[in-house]
């Protein structure tokens, strides 16, 4: 009893210190995150669930599957004479895609070309809000003062369950009458091509011929050194250099340089950070399982990464025409696969050529 | 008591699951790796199993005559719809074009659209020394020797400009990759263009071609000492001393008993089976189409060929 006594005092006094001062640091926080989002993931544990619960947990996102499916586009009750038109200053939503993969196409003239696959799964748009509205969070000291022009449209893709993640999470989605959503975008968009919530997005928001940019997540390589990581030279094998094949060399002079300037090429974590890649061409869609076949190889990340794509910015690049505004509904009697006029398809004949 | 027996149970389950996978793994080997079959004493229970399994799925033989229907193991880079998509082209492209079930080894005749050649089209003959890739990107190397000059020319196989891919000679040889035939004597890899195609009676396996090539004295491309190569007579007679020992030691006697790295290489058995049920059935359909003309075909009177 005394003994046990004798500790609580020692740990109230042990919190007593006094050579501990807090001191408010005057860093700003470098991330805060916006107001509509939500922690994702929660920690649920299975102990408490027995296998009745669990098959009612089934049976209510069944459901709930079953009414997200049957929900009908709210694009259909909109009258296409009150839609906006149009033009080369707006900007329309984009779409959230899966990497599955590359392969090549052939071209009519016997080029061989490679594609990266984008499959397009399961995009609703989830919330919209206008750009009076929208008050993002502050990322850098400058302030602008013009008038926001964009609003901001949120995109969700791929069903999740909704036990695996935050109630607030699945909140987020409750107003469009959707389920929890793996991935969750932000496109700013122009005003009027506004999209109602709950209207789902499909590969043919984008036709066969434009260009898109790509935005992802480029491949981890993790701590890598300068040959790898910025294309250094090395040293040479042999003639007598020791224990410098791979190092960089100098990294700086003398004299009033003396010392390491910001920005040099060194050794460093590669990889794992967003890039954007501008101009990239859609040569082939298939509607029925949503995918769009981009020319080359480039996109980042590896198979399996989400990627965002946008109408292209490239002003020799941009649309011509108008492209389905604000998306293009869903279409009973829609072609299955649409190509470039410039690719082969496999089930042509083969190319011949014409003597002259 | 009885936790003891569920726990012992379930080892034997075990045991028992890892067998079996162990026993299918073998089936669903590369193709090059599943035509060599130890066959010992001991394991001669194993060897008739592995025949019966063979008999029981059909599908499974598909896998060596279109090996490139198998998507590549590597599972960073595997994704179900692309490749359905990307089996769904093939067969377009099959469709179009008769791709003839051909072997490293055998020897064929492929056309091609050449806008630089003389009336467009561009005809090589030649040996099948190599064939690789998965999917639309499966390609082969035909080669010859033309004018005394080694010729080699890679062709995909589902290039939309391969006007006809024929089989002249169609057979095995002893290994899966004939690329010592470019250190070997001319004449094992000469083969004249104006060769007629050699028709197997119906129902015949394919014939293994058991010559073995004489390879020029050194130097070699490649160290074709180190390869285990069965098709070659003259090998140790080009080498020294020195070789024999570094032969000895960079061998690695001990990889065909790993499991892991088989594993890796192969495409599960259950998977397999999935691709062949989805492929085997527009294949048959479109070798029943092709008999079916092949046989009109017959009738018609050849015509007189010119140059």
């Amino acid at each position: 009893m005394a003994t046990g006594n004798l500790n609580l005092l020692r740990n109230a006094f042990s919190k007593l210190r006094i050579d501990h001062v807090f001191t408010r640091s005057l860093q700003r926080p470098r991330y805060r995150p916006p107001y509509w989002y939500a922690p994702k993931e929660s920690a649920t544990s299975d102990e408490f669930l027995t296998q009745e619960n669990k098959q009612f947990i089934e049976e209510v996102m069944q459901d709930k599957m079953q009414l997200q499916n049957s929900l009908q586009s709210p694009l259909v009750n909109i009258d296409q004479n009150e839609t906006p038109t149009w033009n080369p200053q707006t900007r329309r939503v984009g779409l959230i895609a899966r990497k599955i993969g590359n392969y090549p196409l052939w071209t009519k003239d016997g080029k061989k070309v490679l594609t990266t696959l984008l499959q397009v799964v399961d995009n609703h748009v989830i919330k919209y809000i206008p750009p009076e509205e929208f008050n993002p969070m502050k990322t850098s000291s400058v302030q602008w003062k013009e008038k926001r022009k964009l609003g901001c449209m949120l995109v969700g893709s791929e069903t999740i369950d909704p036990s695996t993640v935050t109630r607030e999470y699945c909140g987020l989605f409750s107003n469009a009458g959707m389920l929890p959503k793996r991935h969750l975008f932000r496109f700013m968009v122009s005003p009027e091509s506004y999209i109602s919530p709950g209207t789902p997005l499909y590969a043919t928001h984008f036709r066969v011929g434009d260009y898109i940019d790509v935005r992802a997540k480029t491949m981890d390589r993790g701590f890598q050194g300068v040959m790898k990581r910025w294309g250094f030279k090395g040293m040479p094998a042999s003639h007598g250099v020791t224990k410098t094949h791979r190092r960089p060399g100098n990294i700086g002079s003398g004299g009033e340089k003396a010392r390491v300037w910001p920005g040099t090429k060194m050794p460093g974590h590669m990889g794992n950070r967003w890039r954007m890649l501008r101009g990239v061409k859609i040569l082939r869609i298939n509607t029925q399982h949503n995918v769009i076949w981009t020319l080359g190889v480039a996109i980042p990340g590896e198979t399996g990464a989400t990627c965002y794509l946008f109408d292209t910015v490239l002003p020799l690049k941009k649309h011509s025409s108008s492209p389905p505004f604000p998306t293009q509904p869903l279409v009973d009697d829609l072609p299955l696969e649409y190509f470039d006029e410039s690719i082969q398809r496999f089930d042509e004949r083969s190319i011949t050529y014409e003597e002259v | 008591m009885a936790l003891a027996i569920r726990r012992s149970s379930s080892e034997v389950f075990g045991a028992a699951k890892w067998f079996i996978r162990r026993d299918c793994r073998v089936l669903s080997t590369v193709p090059e790796r599943a035509e060599e079959k130890p066959v010992t004493p001991k394991r001669e229970r194993q060897a008739v199993s592995r025949v019966r399994a063979s008999a029981r799925n059909p599908n499974l033989g598909l896998r060596h005559a279109y090996p490139e229907f198998l998507p590549d193991p590597n599972p960073k880079w595997r994704n179900s719809l692309r490749e359905k998509l990307e089996r769904s082209d093939m067969l377009k492209r099959r469709s179009q074009i008769d791709i003839p079930e051909f072997y490293v080894g055998s020897i064929l005749a492929v056309t091609i659209a050449d806008p630089h050649a003389q009336g467009k089209t561009n005809r090589f003959v030649g040996i099948c020394i190599e064939r690789k890739g998965c999917g639309l990107r499966a390609e082969f190397t035909l080669r010859n020797v033309v004018d005394h000059q080694g010729v080699e020319v890679r062709y995909d196989l589902y290039d939309p400009t391969v006007q006809s891919i024929q089989v002249l000679r169609l057979e095995k040889r002893l290994d899966d990759k004939l690329l010592y035939l470019r250190d070997a004597l001319p004449e094992y890899s000469t083969f004249s263009f104006d060769m007629d195609p050699e028709i197997l009676p119906e129902g015949t396996p394919v014939p293994v071609n058991p010559v073995q090539v004489k390879l020029k004295p050194r130097p070699w491309l490649e160290r074709w000492e180190r390869q285990e190569l069965k098709g070659v007579a003259n090998i140790e007679e080009h080498l020294k001393e020195k070789d024999r020992v570094r032969r000895e030691l960079r061998a690695t006697p001990w990889e065909k008993y790993d499991l892991m790295k088989q594993y890796r290489k192969t495409i599960p058995i259950e998977d397999q089976n999935d691709i062949w049920a989805e492929v085997n059935h527009q294949l048959r359909q479109l070798q029943l189409t092709r008999k079916t003309s092949a046989r009109k075909r017959t009738f018609t009177t050849p015509k007189p060929q010119l140059g």
